[in-house]
């Protein structure tokens, strides 16, 4: 049987008296993008931080490729990238300066990554400006070839079209269509059903802290007996 | 290493730029520019000045004055039997500033018991403190005249005039100085005053700079993504320790030069201080271990306060207990003995780990080296717990929500 990228079982997190996961459980298997939705507050962000180390849970447990993220926080660091929602770089770095910053924690000789970075990224001769100068759409996607270029097994991207034009969204989602393979997955949340539907092989919904259903969307669908992931989604979290 | 490396020089790099170090450089400046304006005034009193000389006296005191300011000032008109205001506009017309006028029957009236009168007229063309500073060696120099003149009318010898030689010997804690108390207390209140303030910025400095590494990262939402490398959170922790050391000391040391040209501007560089009272190598030693240890243990503070910055305009304002604790050390031994501080001020001061090297020349200077590495003691202590709950809280939700409770909320309320 296939060693899952990632899986999370039973995972409880609480801020306080406020109960944020309750019992998140999903399994994502190499190769595969799976998407992480829900309305907002429904946990999907602080699912996606305590994948990615940067919260403790109070239960429940995270493994990415085999590496509890308990146990062994570094080898599930080194084995994924993780885009926050609200991102930005280095301002007085270059976008090359930025890329070979971080490809050199990941390799001796980051040249290789580097360029393979600002390819994806696809700013031009931009990408030698200093990031304080880019737009916003221009940090999104070389934050997004940063998170890729090093080829993690497992990305986690938080609405990474978030405040992005129609061009700019639509390259960032082609970049993410197009990564998976093997051992690369994808984990990404979004508000955007269509995106959703488009860039995901099953979806995960999120509601109070709980998955509700899992499925690919078009098991989601017709599950739910409705037309599309949106009036799906408006249904089981009802 | 290598990443520990990286980190730092990114720390560095980040808080070199413009916007964050010169406002830090506005001070110093300010300072060597008053200290080089305390120098330009000594400067100006430090050559001879230019005067006019008008002696309508034929008698020898008359002459004593007028060989006095031949010795002692550039004379650039000499006149006599001339009116005062013609004497001082070809004064003024050969680049003199003050005319001395010794009037006719100066001598007979000496020489009869009685005063004779000098004028001596100023013309003041820049009114600031170098403009008048050339007008008290004019009077300086009738002084010297009247010396002569009593000496010349009675006979009198130097001892005769100066009876009274006093010799100081000062007992200070147990160590006795030859030394009047008025210049051994000008002597340390320079040196109490310079190291603690000198002191006080090393350790505001370097947490300012730590607090705004983390404003920045949270201004620029840059710590996520920093968190979730390949890096043990400890390396993180001490890249910051150690790069916003760096800026921090360097900010430290452009200060301290500032200060040093500001005080030598305005005490011409002399110091005082009685060689029974000069610290050796090892004291120095002493007090660089006593420096450290407040500058790592201010760091781990202050990167635990930046951890619930909102952005830099917060971080700045979470300084603001640091700063508190960084002061009053300075304060409180800058015009007060701690040996002589109730029971409760001197546990209190104990307690705040930056008294220490704030203390420790005063105690060393004096002998008292059981205070001084006790409090060394208590710094380490302090800085390996510092350093301790600063790895904790990185390695805890804090550092990502800014949330601590009661202390988190506090804090959060404090930069709105």
């Amino acid at each position: 049987m296939t060693e899952a990228a990632l899986s999370v079982q039973s995972l409880r997190k609480s801020y306080g008296d406020v109960q944020a996961l309750r019992d998140v459980t999903f399994e994502v298997a190499p190769g595969e993008i799976f998407g992480l939705v829900g309305p907002n507050g429904a946990g999907k962000s602080t699912t996606l931080r305590t994948v990615a180390t940067l919260l403790n849970a109070d239960s429940g447990t995270v493994t990415v490729g085999g590496a509890d993220r308990d146990h062994e926080p570094n080898a599930v660091r080194e084995a994924l990238r993780y885009l926050p929602e609200e991102a930005g770089a280095y301002e007085n770095l270059t976008g090359r300066g930025y890329l070979n910053f971080v490809a050199s924690f990941y390799a001796d000789d980051p040249d290789p990554l580097v360029e393979a970075g600002v390819e994806m990224a696809d700013l031009g001769e931009r990408v030698d400006d200093k990031t304080s100068e880019y737009s916003k759409g221009m940090t999104r996607k070389l934050l997004i070839a940063a998170a890729l270029m090093t080829e993690p097994d497992l990305a986690i991207l938080d609405e990474p079209t978030s405040g992005l034009d129609v061009r700019n969204a639509r390259q960032v989602r082609d970049t993410i269509k197009s990564y998976p393979g093997a051992e690369r997955s994808v984990v990404l949340s979004s508000h955007n059903m269509l995106e959703v539907e488009y860039l995901c092989d099953r979806v995960g919904l999120l509601d109070e802290g709980e998955v509700v259903a899992t499925g690919t969307p078009e098991e989601l669908v017709a599950r739910t007996g409705t037309e599309n992931l949106e009036d799906a989604f408006l249904e089981v979290t009802a | 290493m290598r990443q520990f490396l990286r980190l730092t020089w990114k720390e560095v790099r980040e808080l070199l730029r413009p916007r964050y170090v010169l406002p830090i450089l506005l001070v110093p400046i300010l300072f060597v520019a008053l200290g080089q304006g305390f120098g330009g005034i000594d400067e100006a009193t430090s050559g001879q000045p230019s005067v006019g000389v008008v002696v309508n006296d034929t008698g020898e005191y008359g002459a004593i004055v007028n060989e006095t300011y031949s010795q002692g000032a550039e004379v650039v008109y000499h006149g006599a039997n001339v009116s005062a205001a013609e004497a001082m506009e070809r004064t003024r017309a050969a680049g003199g500033t003050a005319l001395v006028v010794v009037p006719g029957g100066f001598s007979e009236r000496i020489a009869a018991g009685e005063q004779g009168g000098v004028q001596v007229r100023t013309v003041v063309d820049s009114v600031s403190l170098t403009g008048i500073a050339s007008s008290g060696q004019v009077d300086g120099l009738l002084g010297v005249a009247a010396e002569r003149i009593t000496k010349t009318a009675t006979g009198a010898r130097d001892a005769q005039l100066d009876p009274v030689d006093a010799s100081y010997v000062t007992e200070v804690k147990g160590q006795q100085v030859g030394q009047p108390p008025s210049v051994l207390s000008s002597a340390f209140t320079s040196q109490f005053i310079f190291i603690p303030v000198v002191i006080m910025l090393v350790i505001v400095f370097s947490g300012q700079m730590v607090i705004n590494s983390m404003g920045i990262e949270k201004e620029n939402k840059t710590l996520e993504t920093l968190l979730t490398m390949p890096v043990a959170r400890r390396t993180i922790v001490a890249a910051k320790l150690v790069g916003s050391a760096t800026v921090g000391l360097l900010a430290a040391g452009v200060f301290t030069v500032a200060l040093s040209e500001y005080q030598s501007g305005l005490t011409g560089g002399a110091s005082a201080l009685p060689a029974a009272f000069s610290l050796g190598a090892a004291e120095y030693l002493v007090i660089g271990a006593a420096i450290f240890f407040a500058v790592v243990g201010a760091l781990a503070l202050a990167l635990v306060l930046g951890v619930f910055a909102g952005d830099r305009q917060g971080a700045q304002i979470l300084l603001f207990p640091l700063s508190i604790l960084a002061i009053a050390p300075a304060f409180a031994t800058m015009f007060a003995d701690f040996s002589t501080l109730s029971l409760p001020l001197q546990a209190l001061l104990f307690a705040i780990p930056f008294t220490h090297p704030v203390m420790a020349p005063k105690q060393l200077m004096f002998g008292d080296s059981g205070l001084v590495l006790a409090g060394i003691a208590y710094e380490a202590v302090f800085a390996l717990a510092a350093i301790g709950l600063a790895v904790y809280v990185f390695n805890s939700d804090r550092v990502v929500t800014g949330s601590a409770g009661r202390l988190g909320r506090w804090l959060q309320r404090l930069q709105r």
